[in-house]
C-alpha cells in the first residue's frame, strides 16, 4: 500500500514501516479547532484493538500498532470514518508563564529569524511574546510541548544544517511553530531565547508537566541586543 | 536406547520432514520412524555383532552428541575451530553440531592434540558417530 | 554482579524498548539489534525483553564479582574469558572473579558492529516507564540514565551457579536469514507519505546505489553518503510522530535514517521507512560499510517481521529442549 494520495480536501493516510500509521488533515495550517478534533480522535482510536498509542501531531496524528493489522484497508477505513464524525474535544488545563530572555548568547539564531522575516528584534519579540500559546501535542523529547498560535510573520524555516545540540529551556522557531526544549539535544530549529523551567520528570505520574490543553505565555524577562 | 533420548529426538525432529531416523551404536542400531499422524515414534531396535578384537587404538574418538550437521569452524568464522595437530584443553570445543537454529559443542573429553575429523564440514552425521579423534596427553 | 573496568565505552543498559510513553515525547529507545539481544535471553532461558548490555565501543572489559550464567551475541568480537577464547552467540558460566574481555570485531562471515552481554535474569536495573532502557536525553533509564563507566556495577536479576545448562549456541539471524544485494547487506523499505515528492530519476537512485553509514552516525540516527536526493518541489511540514527506521531527508539531500534513539517526532519530509523486521541490520551495519534499500509491500514488510519471530520461536524451543539435559555440562 503506498500512500493515499489527498485530492486537496481529504485526509492522507500513509505508513511509517510497520510500525505505525500516520493521519494528515489536509493543508499546511494548524488551526486550534482541528487539533481538538485530533484530540477526539486519538482518544477514540486508542481504544481500538489495532493500536498500541494514539500520538496527535500538529494537525495529525500517529497511530502505533500493537502488530501489523493484516488489512490495512479496514483501519483505513475505520480512521476515516471516525474522523468525519468526531467533534472537538474541549481539554482545557492551566495557563503558565515562562520568563524568557530574547536574544544574546542564549537566542544564537536571532539573527537569522531577522534575516528571514526582515523585522527588527523588538517586533519579532513582541510578536512572539504576545500570544496565549495552546499546547497541541507532545513529542521531539521527554516533556516537549509543540504549541499553536505563533504569528505567522515571524515563521522562519527551520535549518538545512540541524545544529548539534541546543540546551534545554531554548525557546525556537521552526517553520510556523514555536517551542522550548525540555532538555538539551540536536534542532533543526531557530533559537531565539531562553527559559528555565522543568518540563519532565520521570518519578512523577503523569512525567510530563504540560499536556494538550494547557495553555503557555513567554513574558519577556530581557531582550539582549 | 533410552525412552527419554527418544523421546527428546522426537521434540527436535518434529518440525523437520525427516520421516526414518536410522541410529547406529557400536554395538546396536535402532530405527526411528516417526509417524506422519503425529502419533510419536515407532521403534525397532536390534543388536549388531561386536567389532573384531583387534588392538584398541590409542587415540580417543568423540562420538556426535546428536543428530545434525557436523561443522569444523564456526558459521560466523572462516578458520577451522581445531585441525588436526591442534593442542587443546579437556572442555574446549572441537567442532559443531548444528540441529536447525541451534549449535552443540563437541568438546574434548581431555587435553591432547587433536589427530584428525574423520568426517567432512557439512556432513550430516547421525547420533554416536565418530567424528574427531584426540591423541590424549 | 559484572564491574565495568572499560573507560569510555559508550555501553548503554537496553532491553526491547519503551512503549506508550510516546504521548510525553519519550522516544523506544532499545536495542539496535533486538534480535541480537532477544537471542541472548533466550539462551539464558530470560524473558525475551530482560535488559542487557549494548556494547558499540571495543575493546570492553568487565569483571564477574559473583558467579553468574551470561551469554554473548551480536558482533563476535573474539571474546575471552580469562585467557579462554569464547564462541559467538553462546551461552556460559563465568566464577567470581574471571574478566571478560570483548576486542574488536571480526571481519568473518557477518561484518557487525555491536555486541550483547546478557546476563541470568536479565540486568537487574530499575524499570522506568515500563522500560529498562537507557533514555539519554532526558538521563533516566538504564543504569541511571547514562552510559556505563568504568566502576560501575550491574546485577544480574538471578546472580549464582545455573541449574540449567550452558554451553550450547545459536546461529545467527544474519546468516539463517541473509538479506543482500550485490553482496552489501540489504534493508526493505516501504515508500513513506512525501516518496512522490522526489524525483523520479532521485527515487530510481535511492534503490539502486549503495549508500556508506557516515562516521556521524549513532543510536539517534545513521546519516547516509550517496546520491543526493532531489525533491521536486519542497514543502514546510508540520511536526508529525515518527518511529524508528524513518528515513528523513534534510535540505541538502542526504539521508538520515532515524534510528532508537531518534525524537519520536519531527517535520522533515520522509521518503520512507526501513522496516522493522530490517532494522536490525541496518544497525549492525559498522561505520563505514555500505547498505541497499530494497522497495517491499505491506504484505511483504508483514511477513518478513513473521519471519523474525518465527526465527526467535524456534531458537528458544530448542534452547528450551538443551536447557532441561542434566546440569553442570561445561564449555
Amino acid at each position: 500500500m503506498t500512500a493515499s494520495q489527498a485530492t486537496g480536501s481529504e485526509p492522507v493516510i500513509s505508513l511509517l514501516g510497520t510500525s505505525a500509521l500516520l493521519f494528515e488533515t489536509p493543508g499546511h495550517e494548524m488551526a486550534f479547532r482541528t487539533q481538538q478534533r485530533i484530540w477526539a480522535l486519538a482518544r477514540e482510536a486508542e481504544s481500538w484493538p489495532e493500536v498500541r498509542e494514539a500520538v496527535p501531531g500538529m494537525n495529525n496524528l500517529m497511530l502505533s500498532f500493537v502488530r501489523p493489522p493484516r488489512r490495512l484497508h479496514q483501519i483505513e477505513t475505520r480512521l476515516r470514518g471516525a474522523w468525519d464524525a468526531v467533534e472537538p474535544l474541549p481539554l482545557a488545563g492551566r495557563v503558565i508563564e515562562l520568563p524568557v530572555v530574547y536574544g544574546g548568547a542564549g537566542g544564537p539564531h536571532m539573527a537569522d529569524v531577522m534575516a528571514h522575516t526582515g523585522l527588527s528584534m523588538d517586533e519579532i519579540v513582541e510578536r512572539h511574546s504576545g500570544p496565549l500559546y495552546p499546547v497541541y501535542a507532545l513529542g521531539s523529547h521527554p516533556g516537549y510541548c509543540y504549541l499553536g498560535g505563533m504569528d505567522a510573520r515571524i515563521a522562519t524555516p527551520r535549518r538545512k544544517v540541524p545544529v548539534v545540540s541546543i540546551p534545554g529551556g531554548a525557546v525556537s522557531i521552526g517553520g510556523a511553530q514555536t517551542g522550548v526544549s525540555a532538555s538539551a539535544g540536536p534542532s533543526g530549529w531557530n533559537t531565539i531565547g531562553s527559559t528555565a523551567m522543568h518540563f519532565f520528570d520521570p518519578a512523577q505520574d503523569p512525567p510530563a508537566l504540560l499536556q494538550p490543553g494547557d495553555m503557555l505565555r513567554f513574558r519577556v524577562e530581557k531582550v539582549i541586543r | 536406547m533410552s525412552i527419554d533420548l527418544v523421546q527428546q529426538l522426537s521434540a527436535w525432529l518434529v518440525d523437520t520432514d525427516i520421516g526414518l531416523l536410522e541410529l547406529r551404536g557400536p554395538d546396536r542400531q535402532v530405527q526411528l520412524r516417526l509417524r506422519n499422524d503425529g502419533g510419536g515414534a515407532a521403534i525397532r531396535q536390534e543388536s549388531v555383532a561386536a567389532p573384531s578384537a583387534s588392538a584398541r587404538p590409542p587415540t580417543s574418538v568423540m562420538n556426535s552428541p546428536s543428530v545434525g550437521v557436523f561443522l569444523h569452524r564456526h558459521p560466523m568464522r572462516e578458520s577451522a575451530l581445531a585441525p588436526a595437530g591442534t593442542r587443546v584443553r579437556e572442555g574446549q570445543p572441537l567442532g559443531l553440531l548444528q540441529v536447525g537454529a541451534l549449535l552443540l559443542p563437541v568438546c574434548a573429553q581431555q587435553a591432547g592434540t587433536v589427530a584428525g575429523l574423520r568426517v567432512a564440514h557439512g556432513t550430516v552425521v547421525g547420533y554416536g558417530t565418530p567424528l574427531i579423534d584426540l591423541d590424549p596427553l | 554482579m559484572i564491574e565495568i573496568l572499560s573507560a569510555s565505552a559508550l555501553a548503554t543498559v537496553q532491553d526491547l524498548g519503551r512503549s506508550g510513553a510516546l504521548r510525553w515525547g519519550v522516544g523506544t529507545s532499545g536495542a539496535m539489534d533486538p534480535l541480537a539481544l532477544a537471542a541472548g535471553n533466550v539462551l539464558l532461558g530470560n524473558d525475551e525483553g530482560a535488559a542487557a548490555v549494548e556494547v558499540p565501543v571495543f575493546p570492553f572489559q568487565v569483571r564477574f564479582t559473583d558467579d553468574v550464567s551470561f551469554a554473548l551475541t551480536g558482533a563476535d568480537c573474539a571474546a575471552r574469558l580469562d585467557d579462554v577464547p569464547l564462541l559467538p552467540w553462546w551461552v556460559f558460566d563465568a566464577r567470581v572473579g574471571q574478566v571478560l574481555t570483548l576486542g574488536l570485531p571480526q571481519a568473518g562471515t557477518w561484518r557487525a558492529s555491536r555486541a550483547y552481554l546478557c546476563l541470568a535474569g536479565g540486568v537487574d536495573v530499575p524499570a522506568v516507564l515500563g522500560s529498562r532502557s537507557t533514555q539519554l536525553r532526558g538521563d533516566f533509564g538504564g543504569h541511571e540514565g547514562r552510559a556505563l563507566r568504568q566502576g560501575d556495577q550491574l546485577r544480574a536479576a538471578t546472580p549464582g551457579r545455573s541449574a540449567f545448562a550452558t554451553g550450547f549456541g545459536l546461529l545467527p539471524p544474519a546468516l539463517a536469514l541473509p538479506l543482500q544485494i550485490d553482496g552489501v547487506p540489504a534493508m526493505r523499505v516501504l515508500p513513506a507519505a512525501e516518496y512522490m515528492h522526489y524525483t523520479e530519476a532521485s527515487r530510481a537512485a535511492f534503490w539502486s546505489s549503495d549508500w556508506k553509514i557516515t562516521a556521524q552516525s549513532d543510536r539517534y540516527g545513521y546519516r547516509l553518503a550517496g546520491a543526493a536526493l532531489e525533491a521536486a518541489h519542497t514543502v514546510e511540514m508540520r511536526s508529525h510522530g515518527i518511529v524508528p527506521g524513518v528515513i528523513q531527508v534534510p535540505p541538502g539531500g542526504q539521508p538520515i535514517v532515524q534510528m532508537r534513539d531518534a525524537q519520536p517526532s519531527g517535520g522533515y519530509p520522509k521518503l520512507g521507512t526501513v522496516i522493522e523486521a530490517d532494522l536490525w541490520r541496518l544497525g549492525q551495519a559498522p561505520i563505514g560499510s555500505r547498505v541497499r534499500f530494497i522497495e517491499t509491500t505491506w504484505d511483504e514488510a508483514v511477513a518478513a517481521l513473521e519471519q523474525t519471530q518465527a526465527w526467535l520461536t524456534e531458537s528458544r524451543r530448542l534452547v528450551e529442549l538443551c536447557r532441561r539435559q542434566r546440569s553442570g555440562r561445561s564449555s
